[in-house]
């Protein structure tokens, strides 16, 4: 399969105490396009770190990550973060006082790909695919249950046309029952719609369900 | 969704917050229009009343200087020599002003009553005083000797008001009108012709055409037989044929409900007036000034002043200007004016508006302009306190809202650019409800508080009598009378579209100024440590 995402010899670190703690420690791997990656690792072993520097919205100390052969540097965080990916957040981080289909259109809004003429109904059809109806799409966000709201945050990280998708802990305030099924949401934008998702959890349900699981230890990534 | 539509749905979708924002621009917006209100009606009161004032500057000596300059000197010498030679307004200085784009014209008039021979027959008032008109005896007692002295009179039928240029300000504002043949020209007066214009009436009266002559004596033949004469004055050196080039129609007729009507002798009839080159009657001022020195002298052989030839006057000392009116063409004009040449004319000449009791009257105005002026400036000052405060506050509970805006690629500026919108629309909206709340108190406020700052200042009391300002009635009175009324009329407190335009400027600016602080906060914003703290 194709390379999505590579990194290169990534540092980062911080002081702690007067004590300079090393994060992610010369870590080196590649993510290949269409596939569903589930990180793994102990509390405080970085994961959110790493996710936010492969997200765009923190820098490394030293290294190099490329976005389908092109250097971050290069493209830049904000229309990396703009264009090329998505993030999925376990708050699900939507904007209170726009509806769920408000919320969808936002980041259609925002990115400079190419998308659909009639974008209105992308939307809907974006969230209906995801389970929220039509009524339900035209509510407030914060009038839908919790499981609802992920599934909009969801339908949002598509809205863009990304090939790329973030997650960070994305069932973490859901249920059972609900995080199987987003979890095969997630499969199902790697396999049928070729969209390469990278999820950090801590649920074993979830990364059982991935295609590849990686541990972080010692601020590198090993396949497991 | 762009940055507007988000903006729009932020401020229906948060009523509460949008509302008490409405609220304060409400507020702010009444106290801004009736501050602005009041201080441009105040304004305007002043330069509607100005401008119905005439525009008048007076080019005139100084007496107040010129006293206290004369006190100061203490060898009497040094004060005669000062009063041989005291300050005359030049009549050079007043033609450079009237090269002056902004000069209409000038009158550097002189008056003289005069006599005519019995051909001409002055307007009849049938009035009390033509009783005794003719004249007649004047007597006295000495205060020393107890004896009687009693002198002869004859009353002067006509006045003759002469100008050293060639229009006049009652010419130039319509006061006379030249109905008939022209007004005189620099050339007459160059030439010190004796042409003269006389009133319609006084021409109907007398059956007078453009082309005859009249006789004027600028004394009396008692004054000549009875005092000039001993100086060597005859008649023919006070007597001047005159030929009548104009006759002009007046708007100031004398009439019977007029105080002054019964006790007006023939010569305080304006019809009983004539307009002539004010060099007319140089000659016979020199030739009689001369004449009195000459005699003076082979009276005084030792007196070292009329001995000496070159103290005898001349033609430049008859030219005697008190002082000098120039009408300007317009009245907002004349304080510019004044303060541009004031500063030209010698130390003991002033230029005057003649606006001291305008601007005395207008003291409560200016006053009420100036507070208000100061609290539109308190309340916009506050404004943007409390807005930049409620801003920066609002941002904390929307930071979480901002870092989901920069993790999906918005921009600062954007972002920005959202919350001003946010802020102007309510502020659009808190200042256009303000404009009908203010259009309808404004008037009311200013009224009100424009009798408390009257009361208040005190403005209505007169000020002492001032000797200096006294004016006779040889002197003509220029200035306009204003009254309070005059002004407080012209107060009036309305929103006008420069008002309406101002508290839009100032409400925008209110939220500009009010951004600042809270988009370098923005700027300041990093997307992971807002998102993972929240996740």
């Amino acid at each position: 399969m194709a390379e999505i995402l590579r990194l290169e010899n990534i540092n980062y670190s911080y002081i702690d105490g007067g004590y300079e703690r090393k994060i992610l420690n010369d870590l080196s791997y590649t993510f290949e396009a269409g596939k569903f990656y589930t990180i793994l690792g102990p509390s405080g072993s970085g994961k959110t770190t790493l996710l936010s520097i492969i997200a765009g919205l923190d820098e490394p100390k030293s290294g190099n990550i490329y976005f389908e052969g092109k250097n971050l540097k290069e493209i830049g965080l904000h229309k990396y973060r703009r264009n090329d990916i998505s993030i999925v957040f376990q708050q699900y981080n939507l904007i209170s006082y726009l509806t769920a289909h408000e919320n969808v259109m936002l980041a259609m809004s925002e990115t400079d790909n190419q998308l659909p003429k009639d974008r209105k109904q992308v939307a809907y059809s974006l969230l209906e695919k995801f389970g929220i109806v039509h009524t339900k799409a035209d509510r407030l966000v914060n009038q839908l249950s919790g499981g609802e709201q992920q599934r909009v945050a969801i339908a949002r990280s598509l809205a863009s046309n990304v090939n790329l998708i973030f997650a960070d802990e994305p069932t973490g305030n859901l249920d059972t029952a609900t995080e199987k099924e987003i979890i095969n949401v997630f499969k199902e934008l790697a396999h049928d719609f070729s969209k390469t998702v990278i999820v950090v959890t801590h649920s074993d349900t979830v990364s059982a369900m991935s295609d590849q699981r990686i541990l972080l230890t010692d601020g590198i990534l090993k396949d497991i | 969704m762009n940055f507007f539509q988000r903006a729009i749905k932020n401020i229906t979708r948060r009523k509460t917050k949008s509302i008490l924002l409405l609220i304060t621009f409400f507020v702010i917006g009444n106290f801004v229009i009736i501050g602005l209100g009041v201080s441009q009606a105040s304004q305007s009161a002043k330069i509607l009343t100005r401008q119905k004032m005439r525009a008048v500057v007076t080019y005139a000596a100084d007496w107040r200087k010129i006293d206290k300059y004369v006190q100061s000197l203490e060898d009497e010498d040094e004060i005669n020599k000062f009063y041989e030679n005291y300050p005359r307004v030049s009549i050079e200085d007043v033609r450079e002003m009237l090269k002056d784009e902004r000069v209409r014209t000038a009158n550097a008039i002189s008056i003289n009553t005069v006599f005519a021979d019995e051909e001409l027959d002055y307007v009849h008032l049938g009035n009390k005083a033509e009783e005794n008109s003719g004249g007649g005896q004047s007597c006295y007692y000495d205060d020393v000797t107890g004896e009687q002295t009693c002198v002869e009179y004859v009353e002067p039928h006509f006045l003759a008001k002469g100008n050293y240029f060639p229009d006049m300000i009652e010419i130039a504002d319509g006061g006379y009108k030249v109905t008939e043949g022209r007004f005189y020209t620099q050339e007459d007066l160059d030439n010190a012709r004796p042409v003269i214009l006389i009133t319609r009436a006084l021409a109907d009266h007398n059956n007078l055409r453009i082309g005859d002559t009249i006789t004027l004596y600028l004394q009396s033949p008692t004054d000549i037989e009875m005092y000039m004469g001993e100086y060597g004055i005859t008649m023919e050196d006070v007597t001047k044929e005159f030929e009548i080039i104009g006759i002009f129609e007046h708007n100031t007729p004398l009439l019977p409900d007029s105080p002054n009507y019964d006790y007006a002798s023939p010569y305080e009839n304006p019809d009983n007036m004539f307009l002539l080159p004010n060099t007319a009657f140089d000659d016979m001022r020199l030739t009689i000034a001369q004449k009195q020195f000459d005699h003076w002298a082979e009276q005084n052989p030792e007196d070292e002043y009329y001995q000496n030839p070159d103290n005898r006057p001349t033609a430049e000392d008859v030219l005697y200007l008190n002082d000098v009116t120039l009408l300007l063409n317009d009245p907002l004009q004349v304080d510019d004016f004044v303060a541009e040449y004031g500063e030209k004319v010698g130390e003991f000449f002033s230029l005057s508006a003649n606006n001291e009791e305008f601007e005395r009257l207008a003291k409560p105005l200016d006053t009420l302009s100036l507070y208000a002026k100061f609290i539109v400036w308190l309340v916009v000052i506050n404004a943007i306190v409390i807005i930049t405060l409620v801003t920066a506050l609002t941002l904390k509970n929307r930071e979480y809202e901002i870092g989901v805006l920069l993790s999906i690629g918005a921009s600062k500026a954007k972002i920005i650019a959202q919350f001003f919108i946010e802020l102007a629309i309510v502020a659009i909206l808190g200042f256009t409800l303000s404009i009908v709340s203010g259009s309808m108190i404004a008037n009311k406020v200013g009224q009100t508080v424009l009798n408390y700052q009257i009361a208040s200042s005190g403005v209505n009391e007169t000020d002492d009598y001032d000797y200096y300002d006294y004016t006779s009635i040889w002197d003509t009175d220029y200035t306009s009378d204003v009254t309070l009324d005059d002004l407080v009329s012209e107060y009036n407190v309305t929103v006008s579209p420069l008002i309406i335009g101002e508290i839009y400027v100032v409400g925008l600016g209110i939220v500009l100024i009010s951004t600042i602080i809270p988009s370098m906060m923005i700027m300041r914003f990093n997307p992971k440590r807002i998102l993972m703290n929240q996740n």
